[in-house]
C-alpha cells in the first residue's frame, strides 16, 4: 500500500507541478473554493491514471481522501498563494514524506550485512536532508511566483517632507584600480541628496602608487569626500569598516556601504532614506546589479545567477522580514550598527552576519526591488569560483556561530532573541542550503562506488536497486529541475537557453561550495581559495587547469557509468549510467564555463577582493580526499562480512515493490487481467533471494537468485498480501518458490494458477 | 604635599579654562602645560592644553591623551574626531598599532601616535569564546548523534551518559540560559535514545538474522 500511495502521490505531484509550470504564474487570484476544486481535479486525474494502471479502487479512495485533507490544510494555511501553488506544494510535501518513509523501510528491512546497513543508514539521512532542502527551494519558488498578495512589497517609498538625515557612505577598497574607484566616486558626487559624506577606506593596499591617487580624487570632489588609508589593519574589510564607523560624522544617522566598483544612480539616497523615518527600520537593501553582462553566455549566466537571489530569495524573505543585508547598495541605521557592536571582524560575510544580529533585536528590514547602481562581475570563472567560496565560507561561519539562535528553543535560551519562526527558518535554510553541494558530491561518490562494484561484479551493495528507488528519485530530480528553470524564466524573464545556462552556472560552482563548506566546518578564521597556478602560458590551458578537480570528478562519473553499462548491460545499469552522466555533467560544467569565460577575461581586470589566509585548492581538497578514503576503506569492509545466506525474517516488513510497467500509463491494461497474454515474469530486487521448495520461509532452498535476475512465473500462492511466486529456475527445467517481497513482477499475475 | 599639588593643579586648570574662554591662548597654553607636567594623568589638563596648543599635531596628541585617560570625557572625544579628520586631509595614512575595547591606537603618516575612540559597543568576538561548563554535555550529545548515524548502538549508551552529564552539571550554579540549554540537551538525549533503540535493533539483527 505504501508503494502504491507513493506512486499515486508522485503522479499527483507531477500533474500539479506540470500544470503550475503552464499556468501557475498567470493565475492572479487566490480563492479557497477554486483551490479546493483544483485539488480535487488533480487528485481525480491522478486517480484515473492509477485505476488504469495498478487498480485497487478502495485503496485509491482512501489515499485520495487523505490527500484531499492534507491539501485542504495547506490551502487554508497558504491563503496568499494561488490554487496552482497551494496544490503543488501540498503534493510535493506529501510525496516527499512518503518517499522518506519508503526509503527508511527499504533501509531498515533490506537483507544487508551490518556494514552495508550503516552505509544505507547514512545514505538515508543524506537523502532525507536533501529532500527537505529541496522542499525549502520549492517553497521559495512557489512563494514568489504563485503569490497573489504581497504584504511587504514596496516598489517606491513615499518621500517624508523635511526628513533628510545625514548619511555617511563608506567605500571600502583593497588594491582597487584607481580608474574604477574614480568612476564610483564621481557617481557618488552626483547624488541628489543634500546631506551626506563619503569615506573612502583603503585598507592594506600594498602599493602606495595604487592608493595615493585616491587622496587627490577625494580632494577634487569636495569637502564631504574623505579618504583614509589604513595600513597593517586587522579584521579585513570589517576591520576597515569598523574604523570608518569611528570616523563617521557624529551627526550621521545612516550608514551606506558601496563597493568600490559600483556606479550609483543620483536618486539612491533620495529614494531610500525615507524608509528610516520609521524608527523600527534598521536596514534597507536594494538589488546588486551589474552592467557588463552582455555579449557572452558566461557573463549572462553569471549575471542571472546573481539576479536569482535578488528576484527570488530576497522578495520571499522580505515578506517575513528576513532579508539579508548584502552590504553594497544597502543602508543601515548607525545607532543600530553601534548597538550590535559594529561589523564582526571574524566573519568574511560581515554584512549578512550583522543583519542576523539586527533582526535578533526585533528591528525591521526592508527590501526595495529596484536597482540603484551597477558594479562589475568577476572577470573569469576563477574569480567567480573564489567569490562563491568566500560567500559560502562566510555562510558556514554564521551558521556555526548563530545556530543556537535559529533553533526552536532559541527564545527560551535567550529571551532577548526576537527572531520569528520564519526568520529562523530562512536563516537556517540559507545556511544549510550550502551543504546541498556537499551531499551532491557524496551522492556522486556513492554512485561511482556502486558502478565500480557493479563492474567487478562484487556482491557489495548499500541499497537494493528497486524500481521505486530508481523511478521516484528520477521523478524528483526531473521535476525540481523543471521547477528551477520555470522560476528562472518567470522571475528573470529569460529564454529557456539562458535559464539552462544559469542553472549550470550554479552547478559549475558546486565543487568550490563543497570545499568552502568543509573548510568552514574545520577552520575558524576567514580564508580565501587559491586556485592552482599553471606553468603554461596558454590562457585556455590555465582555464582548464583551475578546474582540474571538477574535471576529474566529471570524467570519473562518466567513465564509471559507461563501463558499468557496457560490462553489464541491463536497464538498471542504464539508469545508473544516466544518473552518473547527470552527476558528471554538473562537474563538467566547471571547465566549460571556465573556457567560456576566456572571452570576458580578455577585456576586464579582476575585481574579486580576497581576504583572510590563502588556502590552496589542493590543500582544501584534502578533506574531500580524506573523506573519500574513509568511505572507500569502510566500503571495502562490507565484503569481509557475509551477506545473509537465507532471507532474514525481518524482510517481511520490506515494502512490496511495483514494477515500472505496472504504473506506466503506456500499458493501461497490463494489470487488468485477461487482456494481456504475455507470460508474467519476476525480477529479483534484493541482493540475493532464496528460491525454496515450498512457499514458506523454512522451505528447503533449491536455488539462489541474484539482483536483476528475471524468471518466468508459472503459479502463485493464494495469499496476495504475502505473495509467493512459483518460478522456473534459470537454465533449468525445475521450479521453486520465490518470495514476492524480494522481486517485482511484470505481466498479468492475478490470473496465474494458484498452487498448493 | 598631595593636597598642595591638588590645589596647585586646580588653580592651573581654572586659570587655563578662564584664559581659553577669554581667548588668551598663550596664557592658557602655559597654564595647561604646567598642569600636564604637574599631573600627567589628569585628562582635563591635557584637554585644556589641546584647546590652546600652538600646532595641529600637539592639539591632536593632547586630545588623544585626554581621551585615553578618560574615555567618558565627551568634548575630547568629539574634538578628537574633527582633529583626526583634519589630519587625514593632510595625510590619509594611518597604521594600526594596537586596540582595546574602547580605542584604536594608530600611527599617522606624520609619525604621531594617536588614540582614536571606537564608536560602538563591544561584542565578545566569536573566536575568543570562553569554555563553557556545558561542554561535556554537548560533546556527549554530539557523540550520541554520530553514533545514531552509525547504527544506533553507540547512541543507546551515549545518550544516557549525556543525560548523566546534564544532571551532574545541573548541580552547579548556572545562568538561566545554561539551565534551559541543559533541559534541551536532556530532552534531545532522551529523543536520541528512543530513536536509537529501534535503529540499534535493526543493526544488531544483521548479526543474528
Amino acid at each position: 500500500m505504501l508503494i502504491r500511495f507513493l506512486y499515486l502521490s508522485a503522479i499527483w505531484f507531477a500533474l500539479s507541478l506540470l500544470a503550475t509550470l503552464i499556468v501557475g504564474a498567470r493565475l492572479r487570484r487566490s480563492d479557497p473554493t477554486l483551490s479546493l476544486g483544483w485539488l480535487a481535479a488533480v487528485i481525480l486525474a491522478g486517480n484515473l491514471i492509477a485505476i488504469f494502471t495498478f487498480g485497487r479502487i478502495f485503496e485509491i479512495i482512501i489515499l485520495s481522501l487523505i490527500a484531499f485533507g492534507f491539501g485542504g490544510y495547506w490551502i487554508m494555511r497558504l491563503r496568499d498563494w494561488n490554487a496552482a501553488g497551494q496544490v503543488t506544494w501540498s503534493m510535493t510535501v506529501l510525496t516527499t514524506i512518503l518517499f522518506i518513509i519508503y526509503a527508511f523501510m527499504l533501509t531498515a528491512f533490506s537483507p544487508l550485512n551490518p556494514i552495508s546497513f550503516v552505509f544505507a543508514l547514512i545514505f538515508f539521512f543524506l537523502e532525507a536532508i536533501t529532500l527537505v532542502l529541496a522542499l525549502a527551494h520549492m517553497h521559495e519558488s512557489l512563494d514568489v511566483v504563485c503569490r497573489t498578495r504581497w504584504h511587504r512589497l514596496v516598489d517606491k517609498l513615499e518621500p517624508v517632507p523635511g526628513y533628510q538625515p545625514m548619511v555617511s557612505l563608506h567605500l571600502p577598497a583593497y588594491n582597487e584600480p584607481v580608474e574604477v574607484l574614480e568612476k564610483t566616486l564621481t557617481s557618488l558626487a552626483r547624488l541628489d541628496y543634500p546631506n551626506f559624506e563619503v569615506l573612502v577606506v583603503d585598507n592594506n593596499t600594498p602599493s602606495e602608487q595604487t592608493w595615493r591617487p585616491l587622496e587627490e580624487i577625494c580632494r577634487r570632489l569636495g569637502p564631504n569626500f574623505h579618504c583614509l588609508h589604513l595600513d597593517q589593519w586587522p579584521g579585513y574589510k570589517s576591520g576597515a569598516l569598523n574604523f570608518a564607523v569611528a570616523q563617521t560624522d557624529p551627526s550621521a544617522e545612516i550608514i551606506g556601504i558601496i563597493d568600490s566598483d559600483y556606479e550609483v544612480e543620483p536618486d539612491f539616497l533620495k529614494e531610500l532614506v525615507p524608509a528610516f523615518a520609521d524608527s523600527q527600520v534598521a536596514f534597507v537593501q536594494t538589488p546588486q546589479d551589474y552592467s557588463d553582462y552582455k555579449g557572452d553566455l558566461f557573463s549572462e549566466s553569471t549575471y542571472r545567477g546573481y539576479k536569482y537571489f535578488f528576484e527570488v530569495s530576497m522578495p520571499a524573505r522580505n515578506e517575513r522580514n528576513a532579508i539579508i543585508f548584502a552590504g553594497t547598495m544597502g543602508l543601515i541605521r548607525k545607532s543600530v550598527l553601534e548597538e550590535i557592536g559594529g561589523w564582526d571582524e571574524w566573519c568574511i560575510t560581515e554584512d549578512a552576519e550583522a543583519s542576523l544580529r539586527i533582526l535578533k533585536r526585533g528591528y525591521q528590514s526592508l527590501y526595495i526591488k529596484r536597482s540603484f547602481g551597477r558594479g562589475l562581475m568577476p572577470f573569469n570563472f576563477e574569480g567567480l569560483k573564489k567569490q562563491r567560496f568566500r560567500w559560502c565560507f562566510g555562510g558556514i561561519q554564521i551558521l556555526k556561530k548563530h545556530w543556537e539562535s535559529l533553533m526552536p528553543w532559541a527564545h527560551w535560551v535567550d529571551p532577548d532573541n526576537k527572531l520569528t519562526l520564519a526568520q529562523r527558518f530562512y536563516y537556517l535554510v540559507g545556511g544549510l542550503g550550502w551543504f546541498s553541494d556537499v551531499f551532491n558530491l557524496l551522492f556522486a561518490f556513492f554512485l561511482i562506488l556502486g558502478a565500480v562494484f557493479n563492474i567487478f561484479s562484487s556482491p557489495v551493495q548499500v541499497r537494493p536497486l528497486t524500481d521505486t528507488v530508481l523511478v521516484i528519485p528520477a521523478v524528483f530530480l526531473l521535476l525540481h529541475i523543471l521547477r528551477f528553470l520555470w522560476v528562472l524564466r518567470n522571475r528573470l524573464r529569460v529564454s529557456l537557453g539562458v535559464a539552462m545556462a544559469t542553472m549550470y552556472n550554479f552547478f559549475s560552482l558546486g565543487w568550490a561550495v563543497t570545499l568552502a563548506c568543509l573548510q568552514g566546518l574545520v577552520q575558524r578564521e576567514g580564508v580565501f581559495l587559491r586556485t592552482p597556478k599553471s606553468k603554461s602560458a596558454s590562457r585556455a590551458w590555465h582555464a582548464v587547469h583551475v578546474t582540474q578537480w571538477e574535471t576529474t570528478i566529471a570524467l570519473l562519473c562518466i567513465a564509471a557509468g559507461l563501463l558499468s553499462y557496457i560490462i553489464n548491460p541491463n536497464w538498471r545499469t542504464l539508469s545508473l549510467c544516466f544518473l552518473l552522466f547527470w552527476q558528471g555533467s554538473l562537474y563538467l560544467a566547471a571547465p566549460i564555463y571556465s573556457l567560456m569565460s576566456l572571452r570576458r577575461e580578455a577585456t576586464l581586470a579582476s575585481q574579486v577582493s580576497e581576504q583572510g589566509r590563502p588556502v590552496a585548492e589542493q590543500w582544501a581538497a584534502r578533506w574531500v580526499v580524506a573523506l573519500s578514503m574513509v568511505l572507500i576503506a569502510a566500503f571495502s569492509l562490507i565484503s569481509f562480512l557475509p551477506e545473509p545466506v537465507a532471507l532474514p525474517d525481518y524482510t517481511r516488513f520490506l515494502p512490496v515493490d511495483l514494477s515500472v510497467s505496472s504504473v506506466s500509463p503506456a500499458s493501461p491494461f497490463s494489470s487488468l487481467g485477461g487482456l494481456n497474454t504475455s507470460t508474467p515474469t519476476a525480477t529479483v530486487t534484493v541482493h540475493s533471494a532464496n528460491c525454496r521448495e515450498k512457499p514458506r520461509g523454512n522451505g528447503e532452498r533449491l536455488a539462489i537468485l541474484y539482483a536483476g535476475d528475471q524468471v518466468e512465473i508459472t503459479g502463485r500462492n493464494e495469499d496476495l498480501n504475502n505473495p509467493w511466486w512459483y518460478v522456473t529456475i534459470p537454465n533449468s527445467t525445475e521450479s521453486c518458490w520465490l518470495w514476492g517481497m524480494t522481486a517485482t513482477t511484470n505481466g498479468p499475475v492475478d490470473d496465474l494458477p494458484i498452487l498448493p | 604635599m598631595q593636597r598642595e599639588l591638588q590645589t596647585e593643579l586646580s588653580r592651573l586648570l581654572e586659570e587655563a579654562q578662564h584664559d581659553v574662554e577669554q581667548g588668551k591662548r598663550e596664557n592658557a597654553y602655559q597654564a595647561s602645560l604646567k598642569a600636564t607636567r604637574l599631573a600627567p594623568d589628569e585628562p582635563m589638563a591635557w584637554y585644556l592644553r589641546a584647546q590652546s596648543a600652538p600646532s595641529n599635531e600637539e592639539h591632536l596628541i593632547c586630545l588623544s591623551r585626554a581621551y585615553s585617560l578618560d574615555p567618558l570625557l565627551k568634548p575630547a572625544r568629539t574634538e578628537l574626531r574633527s582633529a583626526v579628520h583634519r589630519l587625514l586631509k593632510q595625510e590619509p595614512f594611518l597604521a594600526y598599532v594596537h586596540e582595546t575595547e574602547e580605542l584604536y591606537q594608530v600611527r599617522s603618516g606624520l609619525d604621531l601616535l594617536i588614540n582614536i575612540p571606537k564608536n560602538r559597543a563591544f561584542e565578545p568576538p566569536y573566536l575568543k569564546k570562553n569554555p563553557s561548563l556545558l561542554k561535556p554535555a554537548f560533546t556527549w550529545l554530539y557523540l550520541s548523534l554520530l553514533a545514531l548515524l552509525l547504527g544506533g548502538v553507540g547512541a543507546v549508551l551515549f545518550a544516557p551518559i549525556t543525560a548523566f552529564q546534564v544532571l551532574r552539571i545541573q548541580s552547579r550554579p548556572l545562568y538561566r540560559a545554561d539551565r534551559v540549554r541543559l533541559l534541551v540537551i536532556m530532552i534531545l538525549s532522551l529523543l536520541v535514545w528512543i530513536v536509537s533503540i529501534p535503529i540499534s535493533w535493526l543493526f544488531l539483527i544483521r548479526f543474528f538474522p
